[in-house]
C-alpha cells in the first residue's frame, strides 16, 4: 500500500518538480508489483519510509513503530481517497455526458452544465448511506447509479427525434405546421430556468421557426412537489389540452404558460413567483380567470377544473412522468430536443438561433 | 574545520581529536565508517590527482613531450611502489591496472588457458568478485567447481589432493568479518606443488593487513586501490608466468608493438601491457603512487596503523558486543565488524545512523551466497574502521545505535 501511494504522491511531485522523477520510476515499478500481487522487489518502500523515520528515530526511537504504523495508516488513506477520486471523477464525466451535470443526484449543485432546476434522485446518497450505517448501500446505490449512467450512453449518442416524444394530446405554441421540424421541451412551470428557456425561446424566435411543444413535469422532491403549485398548474394544462377551445390562435394552455412566463401582476412580481408563492385555492382562482380571459366560458372553465381532478389527467401525468424519466433520461429541467439533440438545462438565445 | 573542497589544499586547523591531519577535510559531524567499501582519500592522495590534472595533464607510454615523460615516470613508480608494499620483486611479478579487483579477476580468469587446469577451487565466504567468475571460468575451461568451507581462523580448508592441477581463487581478508587467509603460504606451496595456481583477491587486505601477503608467492593478487586511501583503480600483481600463458582475447591499444592486417605483435619485456587495453586512468596511479607513500609512513595518533586500527577494533568490538539484542558476526575484533539485530532491519539501522552523521554500510555486501544462502542471516549492518577513525568516532557510533536499539525495542 506504502508504495501505490508513494506513487501517487510523486506523480503529483514529480509533475511539479524534477528532483522527485528520478523516483518516480523506482515507485512506478514497485506498484506495478504491488497491484498484480507479487512482493516489491526493490527496497524503494523500505527507504522510503525509513527516510521519512529517521528524523524522528534519532530523537525518540521509541515512536518509531508507532510512526511507521501512523504512514501505513496514510498510506491506506492516500491510496483509498485517490480511487474514490478516480471513481468520482469517471462517474462525474460519464453523468455529465449523459445527463449534461456531473452529478446526476443533485444536478444544480454542479456548476460544469447548463443552469436548471434538478430532479432530485430520492436514493440515499453516499454519505447519507454510510451515516446510517448502510455500508452495502452506500456503495450498491453509488455503483446502480453509475450503471445506469452507462447503460444511458447509447440512449445519450442517439439521433434525438422530438416527435418520437410527444405526449398525448401534445399542443403547440403557434400551431402545427408539416414544413416546420418539431421541438419538445420539458418544463416545470414553477422553474425559474423554465421561464428564462421560454423568455431565450421568443427572442431568439425559435417558436417560429420550430413546432414547439412541451411536457409539463412538476418536480418531485423528499416532501412533495419542488414548487408547491406545479402539479396544480400541470393539471390544469392538461386539462386544457383533453378540452382545446376550437379556433383559438394560440391554445389555452399555450396562454397561461406564457402569462406564467413572461408577464407580472401589477406589483411587478412575475406570476410564476406569484404562483410558487401562493397557495392552492388562490393558485386554482387565478388559472380559472386566466381560462376565462383567454376565451374560455365558465361553464367550460368548470369542465376543465373538473377534468384537472380527474383520473385521466392524474393517469397522463404519470405517463409523461415515465416518459421524461425511462424514456427521455434527463434529470434536468428544463430539457428541449431539437435538432437532433437533447439539450439539458438551460438554452442560451445563441444556441437557439 | 571548513574545508574548500575535496581538491584544494586547505590549511590544517587544530582538530577536537585525535584524527589525521591528512583527513582534516572531514566535517566535524560525519563519522565515516565505510572503510570496507572504499577508504577515504588523504590530502596528498587529493593533490597528486589535481597536480596531474592541473600540471601535466598528459597519455603516459606513448608521448616525448616532458608531460608524458613525466608521466611515465610516475607511473613506473607507482607500479615499483605497489610491489614494493608487498616485498615483491619485479623480476618475477608485474603490476597491471585496471578498473577495480571484480575487473582484475575476470581479466584473469577468463584469459586462462585450457587444458592445464583440472578444477577451480574457491571458498563459500567470499565476495561475488570471486564467487561470480569462478563459477564462468569453470564453465568455460569445462572444469568442475568446487567450493570449500574456511576455518573461524579464516584458513581454507582443503585436502591436498582437492588442488591438483587446481586454480585455487580466494579472499585473503573478509569483507564481512575481517577474518585472514591464514594459512595463505601453506595453501600457495600445497598448489604449486600439485600444478595449480593461487589468485588472490586482496581487496580487503591490501589496507591494512598487507603483513600477510609479504613476499608471498601467490601467482596473482588483485585488489583495489579506493580501499588502500587511493583513488579508483584496480590492481593486478601476477606473475611472468601466469601472464604468459594466457589466452589473451581482450586486447587492444596501449599493448601493441605492431600491427598487420590479420595478425599483431604484442609489446615485448612488458608483461603487465598485457592486461592494459587502452588508455589508463593516469591520475588515479599517479595517486596510487601517492597512497603507498603515504602508508609507509602514516602513524595515526603517533601509533603504526596497525596498532591504531587493533586498538579501535577491539573497541568497537567489545561496544558493539555490549549492545543488548545486538548480534556480533564476528568471532574476534576486527577493522570489519558486522553486527544484525533479530527484530531489526539493518537497512533502516543504517538509515537512522546516517541521520546521526555515522557512515555505516548495511546489507549482504556482496556476498549473498556466504551469509543468505548458506548462514540463512538477514541483511547485516558493517562498520569498517580505517586510518582516518578515531576513538570519537567508534564511541559515536556505539552511543548512537546503542540508543537505537534501546528505543526501538
Amino acid at each position: 500500500m506504502f508504495c501505490i501511494a508513494a506513487f501517487i504522491v510523486l506523480l503529483f511531485m514529480g509533475a511539479v518538480s524534477a528532483r522527485y522523477r528520478r523516483y518516480l520510476a523506482k515507485a512506478a515499478s514497485c506498484m506495478l508489483r504491488r497491484v498484480t500481487f507479487r512482493p516489491c522487489d526493490t527496497t524503494f518502500k523500505q527507504d522510503l519510509k525509513d527516510h521519512m523515520l529517521a528524523p524522528l528515530a534519532v530523537r525518540r526511537p521509541g515512536l518509531v513503530g508507532p510512526a511507521s504504523v501512523v504512514l501505513e495508516v496514510v498510506a491506506f488513506l492516500v491510496v483509498l481517497t485517490t480511487i474514490w477520486s478516480g471513481y468520482v471523477v469517471v462517474e462525474s464525466a460519464a453523468n455529465l455526458y449523459v445527463y449534461g451535470t456531473c452529478n446526476k443526484q443533485d444536478s444544480a449543485s454542479c456548476s460544469l452544465g447548463a443552469e436548471a432546476c434538478s430532479i432530485p434522485d430520492q436514493t440515499p446518497t453516499f454519505g447519507e448511506s454510510l451515516a446510517a450505517w448502510d455500508i452495502v448501500g452506500a456503495f450498491g446505490n453509488d455503483f446502480v447509479r453509475l450503471g445506469e449512467t452507462f447503460s444511458a450512453i447509447p440512449s445519450r449518442m442517439q439521433n434525438w427525434d422530438a416527435e418520437t416524444y410527444l405526449p398525448a394530446n401534445a399542443s403547440y405554441l403557434n400551431g402545427l405546421d408539416a414544413k416546420k421540424p418539431t421541438a419538445l421541451e420539458v418544463i416545470d412551470p414553477g422553474c425559474t430556468y423554465c421561464m428564462e428557456l421560454f423568455q431565450n425561446i421568443e427572442e431568439a424566435g425559435f417558436d417560429d421557426r420550430q413546432n414547439l411543444s412541451y411536457i409539463a413535469y412538476p418536480i418531485q422532491s423528499a416532501t412533495g412537489y419542488k414548487f408547491p403549485n406545479s402539479l396544480l398548474v400541470t393539471q390544469y394544462l392538461e386539462a386544457l389540452r383533453l378540452n382545446p377551445l376550437a379556433d383559438a390562435k394560440t391554445p389555452v394552455d399555450w396562454q397561461i404558460l406564457k402569462r406564467i412566463y413572461t408577464e407580472e401582476n401589477a406589483e411587478g412580481v412575475s406570476w410564476q413567483s406569484v404562483l410558487n408563492s401562493t397557495d392552492a385555492t388562490e393558485a386554482t382562482t387565478l388559472l380559472q380567470d386566466w381560462a376565462q380571459e383567454f376565451g374560455l366560458s365558465r361553464a367550460q372553465v368548470d369542465t376543465v377544473a373538473s377534468v384537472a381532478a380527474s383520473t385521466e389527467v392524474a393517469r397522463i401525468i404519470a405517463d409523461n412522468k415515465t416518459l421524461v424519466e425511462e424514456r427521455i433520461h434527463t434529470v434536468k429541467i428544463p430539457s428541449i430536443i431539437f435538432d437532433g439533440r437533447r439539450h439539458d438545462g438551460l438554452v442560451s438565445v445563441g444556441d437557439l438561433d | 574545520m571548513k574545508h574548500n573542497g575535496l581538491f584544494r589544499r586547505t590549511t590544517p586547523a587544530p582538530i577536537g581529536t585525535d584524527r589525521l591531519a591528512d583527513f582534516s577535510y572531514l566535517e566535524p559531524g560525519v563519522v565515516y565508517l565505510d572503510s570496507a567499501c572504499q577508504s577515504l582519500r588523504p590530502q596528498p592522495v587529493l593533490d597528486a590527482l589535481t597536480e596531474y590534472y592541473t600540471g601535466y595533464n598528459a597519455c603516459g607510454g606513448r608521448v616525448k613531450y616532458a608531460w608524458g615523460r613525466r608521466v611515465d615516470d610516475e607511473v613506473a613508480a607507482a607500479r615499483q611502489g605497489v610491489l614494493g608494499l608487498l616485498g615483491l620483486s619485479g623480476r618475477h611479478y608485474a603490476v597491471s591496472f585496471t578498473l577495480n579487483t571484480t575487473f582484475g579477476l575476470n581479466l584473469l580468469l577468463q584469459q586462462l588457458p585450457h587444458d592445464r587446469y583440472a578444477r577451480v577451487v574457491t571458498s563459500h565466504i567470499e565476495h561475488n568478485s570471486v564467487f561470480l567468475p569462478t563459477m564462468t571460468a569453470a564453465k568455460r575451461l569445462g572444469v568442475p567447481r568446487l567450493v570449500l568451507d574456511r576455518a573461524a581462523d579464516g584458513a581454507l580448508l582443503y585436502e591436498p589432493a582437492q588442488l591438483e592441477r587446481a586454480i585455487v581463487v580466494v579472499n585473503t581478508a573478509s569483507n564481512i568479518d575481517g577474518r585472514l587467509l591464514t594459512n595463505l603460504a601453506e595453501l600457495v606451496r600445497d598448489t604449486h606443488a600439485r600444478g595449480g595456481i593461487v589468485i588472490l583477491d586482496a581487496a580487503q587486505s591490501m589496507a591494512h593487513e598487507r603483513a600477510l601477503l609479504q613476499k608471498t608467492e601467490a601467482d596473482a593478487i588483485c585488489f583495489s586501490a579506493h580501499k588502500m586511501y587511493s583513488a579508483s583503480l584496480g590492481v593486478i600483481i601476477a606473475r611472468h608466468e601466469l601472464l604468459a600463458s594466457l589466452e589473451l582475447s581482450f586486447v587492444g591499444g596501449g599493448m601493441v608493438a605492431d600491427v598487420r592486417e590479420d595478425s599483431y605483435d604484442l609489446l615485448p619485456n612488458d608483461p603487465g601491457a598485457l592486461l592494459e587495453p587502452g588508455l589508463q586512468a593516469w591520475a588515479e596511479i599517479i595517486a596510487l603512487r601517492q597512497a603507498t607513500d603515504w602508508l609507509g609512513q602514516v602513524r595515526p595518533g603517533g601509533r603504526p596503523p596497525a596498532e591504531h586500527l587493533s586498538v579501535l577494533s577491539e573497541r568497537l568490538f567489545d561496544s558493539l558486543s555490549d549492545i543488548p539484542n545486538l548480534t556480533v558476526v564476528n568471532a574476534a575484533a576486527s577493522p570489519v565488524i558486522s553486527v544484525y539485530a533479530p527484530k531489526q532491519d539493518s537497512h533502516r539501522l543504517a538509515v537512522f545512523l546516517s541521520q546521526s552523521g555515522i557512515a555505516a554500510r548495511s546489507g549482504y555486501f556482496c556476498a549473498h551466497h556466504y551469509l543468505k544462502d548458506r548462514l540463512g542471516l538477514p541483511p547485516l549492518l558493517r562498520f569498517s574502521l580505517g586510518l582516518h577513525s578515531t576513538t570519537a568516532d567508534v564511541d559515536r557510533a556505539h552511543d548512537a545505535l546503542a540508543r537505537l536499539m534501546k528505543g526501538l525495542s
